[in-house]
């Protein structure tokens, strides 16, 4: 796509140049490499559709976009930290604040306005720590949001007493949870949330800058971009989706814990590199996070239908993740 | 980049005008360990108590053994997210293959050291020859290991001998056995670093992997090496944990995943690899042992023991600001 302009930002002051990938003409493997998601999510609806009958049944159709939602909105904003050379453990954490803030009112849906603005300000404040301690006191960002993870996580239980009470305003409940027929209504979230996010960065000068900026960050301030800024954005825009998933997540379950969120910190990570975003920045599309996060919740649900004991879910989950990027993720 | 390769690389980075960076991280570890103690001194007459020091010693040693493995990983540019599910699906085998026979011990204890390694030997594998990221290949393994140890078992599962739990509990002279074997076993680890070719390849394939591909170093034996070592200390770190509670649970290890990173990179051991001391790492264990010790000698609720954890690894790894680039 923007692949010379890429290559010749990379040539101005790049110290390693990981050119192969964008500079090879378009053969099988780099193919594979951009589609291969694509081509692994039609296989797995094909076992799904071969193993199990009842899979394209409405039901367990619009149940499965209702779990995908949650898990593809926070792999958008990890994607951008991992755009930018970053990684955001404190997605989680986020969204289990934001949920717990959504049942600390009184439950009624007049509430929704201060719960849908406090929660996004928790998550742009978390990025936006995140953001200045990767870009000011250069901490390495695993670290920077592990810790933004364990203080919020902390200030949470503070909060809640260990046992959060109260129950999701009926809206949210019915947006996390609800059908028109058979189209899930936490769809329409995913879709304002990505298709904004895709004409920005793919297709606009901003979003240009962002993907420059992660290959090589040198070149990104040689150019004269602003690269704290975008970095720091890129946190901050990951804690704002991560709050926004959170209140869809909670409205899913209605009834909210500590712990909604637990393990969507890993498995943001691995959406967003079987989507093929490169842990080493500056690379990648938001349609293949989505097709990530598909691929991923189909695993699961695939265990379901053929009837294996659940913890088969885990072990698929764990085999799909390294065949996956060893068929296209390569470093 | 050129300079890198010109000079010799095994050499870990040093700054010849005064002490080494690596020197003063130990030594603001260590200023931040001797505040905490302080603090503790001022509050509550009990804590300077040895008894106290000897606790605290002993209750390091989990931590502290995997990190010594996640230390190896890290050192070499990568990372091991598959510690935690190995723990608890080790620690489960480790139970119930003994369960109470003490003829069982030895070759129990033995075959799991050995499928510890195996496994991460195989997480090696995968990052050397699947060339995926290790954060993937291992967070993957560990799903599948997770997974196993769930059918393996759902519940806490095996008991143990009489004396087994000495491993965990046995003290010499007030001072703790595991801790001191711990404190020894991360002497000996730091001797291979510094004096052996493998010890400084490990170095030199984190600092620029390339380069020391380019000089002829096995950079791949050596990857296999340390993933291998990992999966060698997370076994020795499931046997303990079972020595400790007396049985193993499919859940045991679930928090060490994130945990092991912590003391590794608060003891300086830089994220992108070669560069760091492993004596680090056991300070860095100590200072989260130490920290909660006053958190619940202050009756400080979980909550807020949380907190201040996070805000000391903020604390400790935004101090240094000129280790994160390289010039």
């Amino acid at each position: 796509m923007n692949g010379s302009l890429l290559a010749k930002a990379r040539g101005v002051g790049a110290a390693k140049a990981p050119l192969a990938g964008r500079i090879m003409p378009p053969g099988f493997t780099s193919l594979l490499s951009r589609y291969g998601i694509y081509l692994f999510m039609v296989v797995f609806l094909l076992v799904a559709a071969v193993a199990a009958p009842s899979f394209f049944s409405r039901g367990n159709l619009s149940n499965l976009v209702l779990q995908i939602v949650p898990l593809a909105i926070v792999a958008c904003g990890q994607a951008m930290v991992i755009l930018v050379r970053g990684l955001d453990l404190s997605v989680s954490s986020v969204m289990a604040t934001a949920a717990v803030v959504a049942t600390s009112f009184s439950g009624h849906d007049a509430d929704i306005p201060s719960i849908v603005l406090l929660s996004l300000a928790i998550g742009m404040c978390a990025g936006l720590v995140n953001g200045l301690l990767v870009v000011k006191r250069n901490v390495s960002p695993f670290l920077a949001t592990l810790a933004t993870m364990i203080v919020l996580q902390g200030l949470r239980f503070a909060w809640t007493h260990g046992a959060p009470s109260g129950l999701m305003p009926p809206l949210l409940h019915r947006i996390g949870a609800g059908t028109w027929g058979f189209i899930p209504m936490n769809l329409p979230v995913l879709l304002a949330v990505a298709l904004p996010l895709v004409l920005v960065l793919h297709r606009t000068t901003l979003g240009r800058r962002v993907v420059i900026t992660g290959g090589n960050p040198m070149t990104g301030r040689l150019l004269g971009y602003p690269v704290d800024a975008i970095v720091i954005g890129a946190y901050m825009l990951s804690g704002c989706l991560a709050a926004i998933a959170g209140i869809v997540l909670g409205g899913y379950a209605q009834i909210v814990d500590n712990w909604v969120g637990r393990g969507f910190e890993l498995d943001s990570i691995v959406a967003a590199v079987l989507g093929g975003f490169a842990l080493s920045g500056g690379r990648g599309n938001v349609a293949g996070v989505i097709a990530g996060s598909i691929v991923l919740a189909l695993a699961g649900n695939i265990v379901l239908l053929i009837g294996l004991p659940v913890q088969f879910q885990i072990i698929l989950k764990g085999v799909v993740i390294v065949f996956a990027a060893a068929c296209y993720a390569r470093r | 980049m050129s300079a890198t390769i010109l000079t010799p690389p095994a050499t870990p980075r040093r700054v010849r005008r005064g002490p080494s960076a690596d020197m003063l991280r130990l030594l603001m570890v260590l200023a931040l360990i001797l505040a905490i103690i302080v603090v503790g001194a001022v509050v509550t007459d009990r804590f300077m108590r040895p008894e106290n020091f000897a606790n605290v010693f002993e209750q390091a040693t989990d931590l502290a053994l995997v990190a010594l493995g996640q230390s190896l990983t890290v050192l070499t540019g990568g990372i091991d997210l598959s510690v935690g599910s190995m723990i608890s699906l080790l620690s489960v085998l480790t139970s119930g293959l003994i369960d109470g026979n003490s003829a069982m011990v030895l070759p129990v204890c033995l075959g799991i050291l050995a499928g510890g390694t195996l496994l991460g030997v195989l997480n090696g594998c995968g990052v050397v020859w699947l060339r995926v990221h290790p954060l993937i290949v291992t967070l993957g393994m560990g799903a599948i290991l997770q997974g196993v140890a769930l059918l393996y078992t759902r519940a806490p599962i095996g008991s143990i001998p009489d004396g087994f739990d000495s491993l965990a509990y046995g003290r010499v002279a007030g001072i703790s056995v595991g801790g001191a074997a711990t404190a020894l076993i991360f002497v000996l680890v730091a001797a291979f670093l510094r004096y052996t070719n493998t010890g400084r390849t490990i170095y030199a394939v984190g600092d620029d992997s390339q380069a020391a591909r380019l000089l002829g170093m096995p950079v791949r034996r050596v990857i296999l090496l340390v993933y291998g070592a990992s999966g060698f200390f997370a076994a020795v770190t499931a046997i303990y944990l079972v020595s400790r509670f007396g049985s193993g649970q499919p859940y045991a290890g679930a928090d060490y995943t994130l945990a092991s990173v912590t003391p590794v990179v608060v003891g300086g051991i830089a994220l992108s690899g070669g560069r760091g001391s492993i004596f680090g790492t056991l300070l860095g264990a100590y200072l989260l042992a130490i920290l909660n010790d006053l958190l619940n000698f202050l009756h400080v609720p979980t909550q807020i023991q949380l907190v201040a954890e996070g805000l000391i690894i903020m604390a400790a790894v935004s101090i240094h600001v000129e280790r994160g680039r390289r010039s």
